[in-house]
């Protein structure tokens, strides 16, 4: 049994401890979060940096992605109006006159239209949906494959930033579906749950074996885009039984 | 009015905490309708207006012995009919402690929320096995139930610094200005200071009233700063430019 005068000393003793400990405590802890919250703002600047990066590459990408588009339409569309319009000016039938007129006025659209494509003001002015609408429209005009778009309009309202990295991702799986899988049919559903929207790209294709290891860098960039923007990108795929890519991106707060 | 009364209500905490009360009621008026229901504002509210209610009610028992030893009789204490420990243990011990675990989770990131939810249901438990089983009756000290409270409400502050460091939204805002931050580190040293005193209560009055009393006068002076604490809570909207908003506040 401890002596009264000794447990008195040890109540005293326990109670400066306790509130010296708490003290300690809470001095650390402000400490702690000072050093964290510079980390944490050094974090974002670079978190920023490398956003701002990521979307000049998108534009630059898409650019070129356009570019590549206008050289095809300028040979298999306005190319082949002109011709036509020679052949028919060619031609001492006054009927063929009126043919080749409509020809040139049929090229002036179709001029314009690329010309708008030319920089990047279409972005703001088309939605994710049309744009995804036209590009499975082009697509099934080859006569490459069969094409869908279900939507429940999910994201129709979108950041400049965040439609660009989504054009960019949602153009790079369906050229990534056509160079390698060779697919029937591609198929596009946009869809939400009470969280995020989700934007899913199936295709009937080869398929290929996701546990092995590929050389490129393609799917490591997608997702890594998808994560500037705060969504997530995921990929399933076997070999014959197609792919299935899904693109979420949470509801802005 | 007779010297009983005066003796029973007229100290200066009783006084003390009914002002606080006056002045919590005046500020909780004076707020805009959509902040009332909002519980960032009711909860300290609520839990000032009990601890006013309760130690009123506590003094009223010491006014009206009659009203006292009959509990007591009722509960099956007739050794000591002039504690009104029960209404201590219930009130303080018990329902209080609650309610500070409800205040701090509040503050709460959503994946620590569920924690005090557990500490709630397990303190609930324990305290009912406890008194029905005879081990700590609700007349008499219960040091137990005391340091399973206080624990929790002690891991409880603990799971909001651990959200001040790693939470990103606590990570934006600076914590000295965070009503939170201050409410938390006042329960922190309210609950650690006044633990060796809850706890040895009943010794220290018996072998030494006079560190007994020194340390309840610390208990008496962190009680006072967690009433203007409550206040402050209460009148953060009139307050916005000493302190910032809550950042994982959800008016909801």
């Amino acid at each position: 049994m401890i002596p009264p005068d000794n447990q008195i000393y040890i109540i005293i003793f326990s109670t400066i401890f306790l509130g010296g400990l708490m003290s300690t405590f809470v001095v650390a802890m402000v400490f702690i979060h000072r050093q964290r919250q510079a980390q944490s703002r050094q974090k974002m600047d670079q978190m920023q940096v490398e956003f701002e990066k990521t979307l000049r590459h998108v534009e630059n990408e898409i650019h070129q992605e356009t570019l590549t588009q206008i050289g095809r339409d300028l040979h298999d569309n306005i190319g082949q109006l002109l011709s036509l319009t020679k052949l028919n000016l060619n031609s001492s039938k006054p009927e063929k006159h009126l043919e080749a007129r409509e020809c040139v006025n049929e090229a002036i659209k179709e001029v314009r239209a690329l010309s708008k494509t030319l920089n990047l003001d279409w972005v703001e002015s088309l939605s994710l949906d049309e744009y995804i609408a036209q590009q499975l429209q082009r697509i099934q005009a080859t006569g490459f494959c069969e094409t869908s778009l279900q939507s429940d309009r999910s994201f129709a309202e979108l950041k400049k930033e965040e439609k660009l990295v989504l054009i960019r991702v949602v153009q790079e799986c369906l050229n990534n579906a056509i160079k390698h899988a060779q697919p029937d049919r591609i198929a596009i559903r946009i869809s939400k749950n009470g969280r995020a929207r989700h934007i899913e790209i199936e295709d009937n294709g080869q398929g290929f074996d996701t546990s092995k290891q590929s050389n490129g860098s393609g799917m490591y960039n997608l997702s890594k885009r998808m994560e500037t923007i705060g969504g997530k990108f995921s990929l399933s795929s076997a070999v014959g039984k197609g792919t299935l890519v899904n693109l979420e991106l949470p509801f802005s707060v | 009015m007779d010297s009983r009364f005066w003796s029973a209500f007229g100290n200066w905490q009783t006084i003390v905490l009914d002002l606080a009360l006056l002045l919590g009621t005046c500020l909780f008026l004076k707020l805009p309708k959509e902040k009332k229901g909002d519980s960032a504002y009711w909860l300290p509210f609520l839990i000032l207006s009990y601890i006013a209610i309760y130690q009123n009610f506590g003094a009223y028992t010491n006014y009206n012995y009659e009203f006292k030893k009959a509990v007591n009789a009722y509960l099956g204490n007739t050794e000591n009919p002039k504690f009104n420990l029960w209404l201590f243990n219930i009130a303080e011990r018990q329902i209080l402690a609650i309610l500070y675990l409800l205040l701090i989770k509040s503050w709460l990131g959503p994946s620590m929320k569920k924690y005090v939810d557990w500490m709630i249901m397990i303190f609930v438990a324990v305290a009912l096995t406890l008194q029905i089983s005879g081990i700590e009756l609700m007349y008499t000290e219960q040091p137990i139930i005391f340091a399973i409270g206080a624990n929790m409400i002690l891991v409880a502050c603990g799971l909001y610094f651990i959200g001040l460091i790693t939470n990103e939204n606590y990570l934006q805002s600076q914590p000295t200005r965070l009503l939170s931050f201050w409410g938390t580190t006042v329960l922190l040293f309210y609950f650690s200071l006044t633990y060796i005193y809850a706890v040895t209560l009943l010794y220290l009055y018996r072998e030494n009233l006079t560190l007994g009393k020194s340390l309840a006068n610390i208990k008496y002076v962190m009680q006072v700063i967690k009433l203007c604490m409550l206040l402050l809570l209460i009148a953060a909207p009139f307050l916005t430019k000493f302190f910032d908003r809550e950042p994982l506040h959800d008016p909801a």
